[in-house]
């Protein structure tokens, strides 16, 4: 199997530095700059181009772990990494100040790696905001993608293991991804 | 990481005064140099601090790629553990941009110069106009 490469997206503040940092087995290669937008979210550093980090999967499966910056204006970088990318894992956080809007947005920008391999949305900070509930993001996910497999989790970008499951419920989305476009290669 | 000049509260752009000191520095960075096509002042996460020349949405689009670019120098110097990256340059077929930090802060210098400029000479007015921003902003805090 090739080396997959998955995109870590989602808005300001989502967990996507932090979500790679705590899966990632070598040390990360971070691009933070001091924040100077504290409203939208209120911490000191924010990414400017780029997160990356490497994780092993199975036995010697090489994931690269790529996160985008979360504000739109970089969003030049979305296009490039988005090339490369076989999956997606959307991070949004719970109390942003619309996190279905946020969902929506995102999915717009970065649906089609469904289609590459596959996507799932995970749910940060909800410590910190108890709703929306998840079955609103399981419904906004059916109604702008009908039809597709997106799993949505809750999880602490903080914690390994929770973030591991989700990456692992992706990378299984993604070989059977491949999977099937193969065997329709095969009978065609 | 660069630090913040002091417990600063207003960030660079939205600071009136800051502006004003890169506007003024921006002005005398174009009267040494004809050659320069284009500059920016911008803060580390990219946003517009102020411009000469090129349009609004150019100059935002421009901020946004150089604070990009300067973290991502930063990111190979460090991982080849040679120091902080000092400037970048990309030389095109007609011209290039030189960057580089305002020492000590949390702020960048973009520049376009044509490609009639050597690059020698361009590096040190960079650097001047660099020097002469984090003078102006380093006396204001004091
Ligand atoms: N309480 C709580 N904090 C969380 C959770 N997940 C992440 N965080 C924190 O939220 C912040 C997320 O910040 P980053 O990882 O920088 O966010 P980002 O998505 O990379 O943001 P940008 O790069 O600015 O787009 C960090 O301080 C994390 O420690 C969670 O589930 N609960
Ligand atoms: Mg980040």
């Amino acid at each position: 199997m090739a080396e997959h490469v998955i995109l870590f997206a989602g808005p300001m503040g989502a967990g996507k530095t932090t979500a790679i940092e705590s899966l990632s087995e070598i040390e990360t290669i971070r691009t933070e700059a001091t924040n100077t937008d504290r409203e939208t979210a209120d911490k000191d550093t924010t990414t400017v181009a780029l997160d990356y980090g490497e994780i092993t999967v199975g036995d010697e499966d090489k994931v690269r772990l790529y996160g985008v910056p979360g504000q739109r204006r970089f969003n030049f970088m979305w296009t490039i990494l988005k090339e490369r990318a076989v999956g997606l894992v959307l991070l949004v956080n719970n109390d942003a100040a619309d996190p279905i809007e946020e969902l929506d947005a995102f999915l717009e920008e970065f649906g089609e790696l469904h289609e590459k391999g596959g996507i799932v949305v995970c749910v940060t900070r909800s410590d910190v905001a108890a709703t929306p509930y998840l079955d609103k993001y399981a419904e906004r996910i059916r109604e702008v993608m009908p039809g597709r497999m997106i799993p949505v989790f809750t999880a602490d970008a903080r914690n390994g293991d929770q973030m591991r499951t989700a990456l692992m419920s992706l990378i299984a989305n993604i070989e059977m991804t491949a999977m099937i476009a193969d065997s329709q290669e095969r009978a065609a | 990481m660069t630090e913040q000049v002091g417990a600063q509260p207003v960030s660079a752009h939205k600071d009136p005064v800051v502006i004003a000191f890169a506007n003024e520095v921006l002005d005398g960075f174009s009267d040494v140099c004809r050659s320069l096509r284009y500059a920016t002042f911008l803060t580390d996460d990219g946003f517009e601090v102020a411009s000469i020349a090129g349009d609004e949405k150019q100059n935002r689009r421009v901020a946004s790629m150089a604070s990009s670019m300067q973290a991502l120098g930063d990111a190979v110097a460090k991982d080849l553990r040679i120091g902080g990256a000092e400037y970048i340059i990309i030389a095109a077929e007609t011209g290039y941009v030189i960057q580089m930090r305002v020492p000590e802060h949390a702020m960048v210098l973009a520049a376009h110069f044509d490609a009639a400029e050597t690059v020698g000479k361009a590096l040190s007015v960079a650097r001047l106009a660099a020097s002469n921003m984090r003078t102006l902003v380093q006396e204001k805090a004091a």
